[in-house]
């Protein structure tokens, strides 16, 4: 594993080559480089958006607009109204000016429409893409569809970037300003927040994590990206109109994004970059093969998009990167887990017996079916409760209400003697009780580590901003000490950098206990944990239930495995039909007639 | 706007919108089936509207080229999984279907009096020569990437989208086309004045979805589809071929396409490139129909022309800003009133 | 890293392409496809037919097509420029690519010849334009024409419609300034997209106004459109269009409908019909036989007309500039422009150009002619 360069060194190489490239490149060449700087940081932007976050974006064009009409219009008009006059005439002001108004009207779109969901979520990105390119259109004062002309060139202390080389010194100072600050905010708290979007919102909300703040951040992210983008056009272009802001350029970004590899930041550039420069070679080629009379590079561009996508479904950086690593093989620099990071704050245990959990009369209706009736049950701190009963019981309805993920039609649960009925998932992680799932929720592309460092999502608070300049590192080796902490006493540490999606049935379940115990719960909600698991593992998952009961934990717990029931619960509750049945120590439970029928009853 | 003016801005909004409903049940049926989000089915309507233009005007359509060469390229991809799998007998089927096919219509094509067929058979003419179109291109870009994630098929149905346009000024030329009317009849119904080809348009148009309906209703192969709709792996078990399914699809999706280009085509000009409007305002009645609901889908189809009739009454710079700024809160309605599956991509 | 070799490959087979060039290198970036296709293809079949040789030089045209967005047209011109060093850049087909190249031409100092209408590409002549040039008629010159017109046929209100883009925006701005200074009254301004299936509502509309006549401000055969749903909503009264739709395209989808309608444009629609006396007949008619003799009869457009102008201003210019320098050199160019704004009673196919350092035009009233369609084809209006 240690064999290999370093990921750096192509850094360095790759950085040094773009730092040349103006002495080499001719001039024109330098302008296609620009061009790819500026369709990258879009398609960055969808990156974010769309490969890691999974919402889907055709709008983006409409942003790079906003950005680029707000610096045409400021930096143009001879009579600014009196209240924005103070922005006129110069760029860095309107570029500031620019990112506020992208951020208020992308604050504004995505309250409308980031609540959509599934396949509306495009449609109205289409919409309002369609709705402000068509304003750009028809606004007198931006020139209409004819366009607004003699924009200046930016000034970096007092030198106008005139010339192609030097405004490009300037956008890939941005793009790369931008993927290192959306790299960092990937690697971060934050960052697997929003990595959980895409597929796993149910389990962020019950690891506390507040996914729609998430989405929203991402999509003010990719607009700022656009917005900065289309500044950067509009003054090297020095021309506006509504053309490059449409629909048809809204779907290009999202085009390069997913040929570049939509899940990683370098796919943004990759796609922008290969796009830019096969229609240009297309441009050079075609004429001298085909003939000069017909236009065949839109033909010819769409058919090799569609066989790169064949061969390519990841996009072309995964490729790149495993052609590169055949020929060098590049180190995997595993993230470092300092041992020594202070421990993060822990929640003060209620003292052993205290009701951590009540549930008081919880009825559920769907329609006319009666999921629950009338069940009620108490979960003590330093207790295990098992709740058992047959397929179709009604448990895991049960399990939904008490956990937040459903709302009881009547009756009530206290945790800590508070009423969270109606709370939701988020609320109740926030208040000391975590879970795992029936059916595993985890990322599977991301590591163990990662995975269950979601769990400690609400014992940090460095935000975005933090995250993107690294200045959460000491908070993120605690939470990553914390998850490595869990990991080791659930018995995972050697897969602690594997892919979470590799590891078996059995194991994932221990990593969502690891995941759960990472955010330092006082009760515990485990969904049939031992499904799937064999006997050793069993023994060891039995063996820490009891450690956790020892250091005054509540334990609620679904499961089938009358075995492993037995012999380790303080009480069991039987349910049957939704209702309760039975309720005490196991041993009694087990000689209850009724419970014998309902389990038994059936078998003939 | 008095009255009168509201009903001929009615019938003009019901007009478009039938055609749009045509288009989103296809592409509601095409999404169920593959989860392909297919962009070219407007392409199909510009070709159908333009061979049969070509065709009209005593030209041989270039679209038959087309065919010749996707005929060529599926009889080679076809021809090789067969040899692979041992299966050198379905060669000769592989070949007639693909190959002697298009040739035989190309004989049969440079044969005829093209101009002077009677417009039904030139209609048939069209038909011929789009709709086997479709199915060649599910096995040429989407068969072999079936189970990829959904934004893929999307991203490579942008790519067929902008190769078929392309395809299209390069047959068609840049300039639009009219074909004759079915129906140059006239009816008085009270204040308005109804044109055959208006009634021509919505009749088929119910015609073809009552057709859909019972297709899907009462046959074999319609129920097949609707199985792989519900559950892909569910009736693979069943023994209903992906591939057969995705093809079968991709049929009736040209086949609508087709048949809504040659319907409209009188009574509008259609361009090489009219097609992705007219897709994406029946792929917005189909959003608005979840992808998943046909009737929903149909009438979102008749909003979105109604509300494109009305908005360019009212203020025509503004139109699409109108429609689609009017589309998020429907979208938002119909959002919160339909339940939704998480971890979905 | 395999992006930056990609990116190698590409500069070394352009630089293969250009190293051939030489003599004189005429760069052009035209819109042969996306919403302008059907004027820049007439546009790029005219450049095949331009002078092959001038002042006893080869003339090498390059030829890139912008699919009719800017983006791709200063790209298209920034590679002229830099890459094939040409000597003058013709193109592009619409106003917000001409408008758009403006700068870099400028930046350059490589003169340029825009095909595009709005005024504004050459208007005013300050230290950009300098370099900047065109042969269209401006919108107002065909404005005047129309007035004039409507004018004489003592109409008073006009409803208008127009492309929802440059073209009909151009068109409104300008006419609405020269129907006001005459006094006709602009009843209903509507707009629609080239693509659109129906423009009833827009029509209804226009019909409500009661205007005396109708004016479609589109080109090609979209501009059909609306003359056709007029007609079918029983509208009798005139229709004007703009020069945008000669072609024969346009007559034979707009059919019997356009019977009667009224249309400014260059000489060159109606070459056979104008008097022999005329100063553009004899080159209206060089362009139209030389077009249809490639393309079939009936096939020419007034726009790919606009490419050929481009040609006679240079064959008139360049044999003046090859005196002082040699092509390929910043001299050259200079010279060229030079020449360019001394281009005096040359007859092209749209009027006759008479260049100055305040008119990088030069058309007079001789450039535009009021034509009918009567019968299905063109028909001077004397």
């Amino acid at each position: 594993m240690k064999a290999g360069l370093s990921p750096r060194l192509f850094l360095v190489v790759f950085m040094g080559i773009l730092l040349l490239a103006p002495l080499t490149l001719s001039a024109f060449y330098i302008t296609l480089l620009n061009y790819i700087g500026l369709y990258a940081m879009v398609a960055l932007g969808l990156v974010l958006l769309t490969g890691v976050g999974g919402l889907t974006s055709f709008g983006q064009a409409a942003f790079v607009g906003i950005g680029a009409y707000t610096t045409a219009v400021l930096s143009t008009s001879a009579e600014l109204p009196a209240w924005i006059a103070w922005a006129g005439g110069a760029p860095w002001i309107s570029l500031v000016v620019g990112l506020v108004l992208t951020a208020a009207v992308a604050v504004l779109i995505g309250s409308l429409t980031l609540k959509l969901s599934g396949h509306y979520l495009p449609l109205g990105t289409i919409a309002w893409g369609i709705s402000l390119y068509f304003l750009f259109g028809t606004m007198a004062t931006l020139g209409g569809h004819t366009g607004l002309s003699g924009i200046p060139a930016i000034s970096v202390f007092g030198v106008e970037l005139l010339q192609g080389h030097q405004v490009y010194y300037l956008i890939w100072a941005f793009l790369l300003l931008g993927i290192f600050t959306t790299r960092n905010l990937l690697d971060s708290r934050e960052g697997r927040a929003i990595r959980a979007l895409k597929g796993g919102i149910v389990m962020a909300e019950a690891m506390g994590v507040d996914t729609a703040r998430s989405r929203m951040v991402i999509f003010v992210i990719a607009a700022l990206l656009a917005c900065a983008s289309g500044w950067l056009y509009a003054h090297m272009q020095r021309f506006v109109n509504p053309t490059p802001f449409g629909l048809h350029l809204g779907i290009e970004y999202l085009f390069m994004a997913v040929v570049g590899g939509a899940a990683h930041v370098w796919g943004a550039l990759v796609g922008a970059g290969v796009i830019t420069v096969l229609k240009q070679w297309l441009q050079d080629v075609l004429p001298k093969l085909l003939g000069e009379s017909g236009n065949f590079e839109i033909i010819v561009f769409g058919i090799l998009m569609v066989l790169i996508l064949h061969k390519a479904r990841g996009g072309l950086w995964p490729i790149i990167v495993a052609g590169v690593n055949r020929v060098v093989p590049i180190r995997v620099d595993r993230r470092r887990i300092d041992p020594n990071a202070t421990p993060l704050p822990r929640r003060n245990m209620p003292a052993a017996g205290d009701v951590l959990l009540e549930a008081r009369d919880v009825t559920r209706r769907f329609g006319g079916l009666v999921a629950n009736n009338n069940m009620s049950l108490s979960v003590r701190a330093g207790e295990i409760l098992a709740l058992i009963g047959p397929n179709g019981a009604g448990k895991s309805t049960m399990f939904n209400q008490v956990s937040g993920v459903d709302t009881p039609t009547s009756g009530e649960v206290l945790f800590l003697g508070q009423s969270v009925v109606g709370k939701g998932s988020r609320a109740i992680s926030r208040l000391g009780m975590s879970r795992t799932f029936q059916h595993v929720k985890l990322l599977p592309t991301m590591s163990v580590l990662e995975n269950v460092a979601i769990g400690a999502h609400l014992r940090g608070s460095k935000g975005v901003l933090a995250s993107a300049w690294r200045m959460d590192r000491v908070e993120e080796d605690r939470i990553l000490a914390e998850a490595a902490r869990q990991i080791e006493r659930v018995g995972l540490a050697e897969h602690m950098h594997d892919e979470a999606g590799s590891l078996a049935l059995g194991q994932q379940r221990i990593l969502e206990i690891a995941r759960a115990l990472a955010s330092d719960p006082c009760l515990l909600l485990l969904d049939e944990p031992a499904a799937g698991l064999r006997y050793k593992e069993k023994q060891a998952l039995g063996d820490l239930l009891k450690r956790l009961r020892g250091e005054g934990m509540g334990v609620l717990l679904v499961e089938h495995d009358m075995d492993f029931v037995m012999g380790l619960v303080d009480r069991v509750v039987v349910m049957e039909f939704g209702e309760k049945i039975a309720e005490g120590l196991p041993e009694e439970v087990q000689k209850n007639p009724a419970v014998l029928e309902a389990y038994l009853g059936g078998v003939e | 706007m008095d009255f009168q003016i509201a009903l001929i801005l009615g019938q003009d909004g019901i007009t478009n919108g039938a055609i749009y409903a045509l288009l989103a049940l296809a592409l509601v049926l095409v999404f169920a089936v593959t989860r392909v989000i297919f962009i070219p089915q407007g392409e199909f309507v510009a070709y159908g509207a333009l061979t049969l233009a070509m065709v009209g005007n005593g030209v041989l359509p270039a679209t038959v080229w087309l065919l010749l060469g996707a005929g060529v390229v599926v009889a080679v991809l076809d021809g090789m999984a067969a040899l692979r799998a041992g299966q050198s007998k379905r060669l000769i089927a592989i070949m007639a279907v693909n190959l002697a096919y298009p040739l035989a219509l190309l004989g049969l094509l440079k044969a005829m009096p093209l101009a002077e067929l009677a417009l039904a058979l030139q209609v048939l003419v069209a038909l011929l020569i789009v709709v086997p179109l479709g199915p060649m291109m599910y096995r040429i870009v989407y068969q072999p990437i079936a189970e990829a994630p959904v934004l893929v098929l999307l991203i490579v149905s942008v790519a067929a989208h902008l190769a078929m346009v392309g395809l299209g000024l390069l047959f068609f030329g840049a300039e639009g086309y009219r074909t004759p009317a079915f129906s140059d009849a006239r009816f008085e119904v009270g204040p308005m004045t109804v044109t055959g080809q208006t009634v021509w348009v919505v009749m088929s148009s119910l015609v073809l979805i009552v057709a859909l309906a019972l297709f899907f209703g009462r046959t074999i192969y319609g129920k097949a589809l609707r199985a792989t709709a519900i559950n892909r792996n569910g009736a693979r078990l069943m023994g209903i071929s992906p591939a057969l399914a995705g093809k079968l699809t991709f049929f009736l999706a040209a086949l609508i396409g087709t048949l809504s280009g040659v319907l409209i085509s009188p009574i509008t000009t259609i361009y090489y490139d009219s097609g992705f409007l007219i897709g994406l305002k029946g792929f917005v009645a189909a959003i608005i129909g979840g992808l998943a609901s046909y009737p929903i889908a149909a009438g979102g189809a008749i909003l979105v022309g109604l509300l494109e009739a009305f908005s360019s009454f009212w203020a025509s710079a503004y139109k699409e800003v109108i429609v689609f700024t009017l589309i998020i809160p429907v979208l938002v309605w119909r959002s919160l009133t339909s339940h939704h599956m998480e971890e979905e991509e | 890293m395999k992006f930056k070799s990609t990116l190698v490959a590409a500069m070394t087979l352009a630089f293969a392409a250009t190293a051939a060039h030489a003599q004189i290198n005429v760069g052009v970036t035209l819109s042969a496809t996306g919403p302008a296709a059907s004027l820049g293809i007439p546009e790029r079949n005219t450049v095949d037919l331009m002078p092959k040789e001038i002042g006893g030089q080869k003339i090498n045209y390059i030829v890139l097509d912008d699919a009719s967005d800017t983006t791709s047209a200063v790209k298209n011109i920034r590679k002229l420029v830099s890459e094939d060093k040409v000597d003058v850049v013709l193109g592009s087909t619409t106003s917000p690519n001409s408008l758009a190249m403006i700068d870099v031409a400028a930046e350059s100092k490589t003169p340029m010849i825009s095909w595009a209408a709005s005024s504004r590409i050459v208007e005013p002549v300050d230290e950009k334009r300098h370099w900047v040039f065109k042969t269209p008629q401006n919108d107002a010159q065909m404005s005047t024409a129309i007035i004039e017109h409507m004018t004489n046929n003592n109409i008073k209100n006009v409803a208008f419609i127009g492309f929802a883009d440059a073209y009909g925006e151009g068109w409104y701005e300008q006419f609405k300034g020269v129907a006001e200074a005459r006094g006709i009254k602009i009843v209903a301004n509507e707009r629609f997209n080239r693509t659109d299936t129906s423009v009833t509502g827009q029509v209804l509309k226009m019909m409500a106004a009661r205007p005396d006549a109708m004016f479609s401000a589109g080109s090609g055969t979209p501009a059909a459109l609306p003359q056709k749903a007029l007609k079918e909503r029983g509208w009798t009264g005139k229709v004007y269009q703009t020069h945008g739709v000669a072609n024969n395209d346009f007559l034979r989808v707009c059919g019997a409908d356009c019977e009667g309608t009224f249309l400014p444009a260059g000489p060159v629609l109606v070459a056979a019909q104008l008097p022999d006396g005329n100063p553009v007949k004899a080159s209206a008619l060089t362009y139209i036989d030389a077009y249809e003799a490639a393309h079939g009869k009936g096939s020419v457009s007034t726009f790919g007309a606009h490419a050929w102008d481009s040609g006679v201003l240079l064959n008139a210019a360049v044999p003046v500039a090859l005196k002082s320098a040699k092509p390929g050199t910043p001299e050259f160019r200079a010279a060229l422009r030079e020449a360019l704004e001394n281009v005096k009673e040359t007859p092209g196919a749209h009027g006759v150009f008479n260049m100055s350092p305040t008119d990088h035009l030069g058309f007079d009233q001789r450039s535009r002619v009021m034509v009918q369609i009567s019968n299905g084809a063109w028909k001077l209006v004397e």
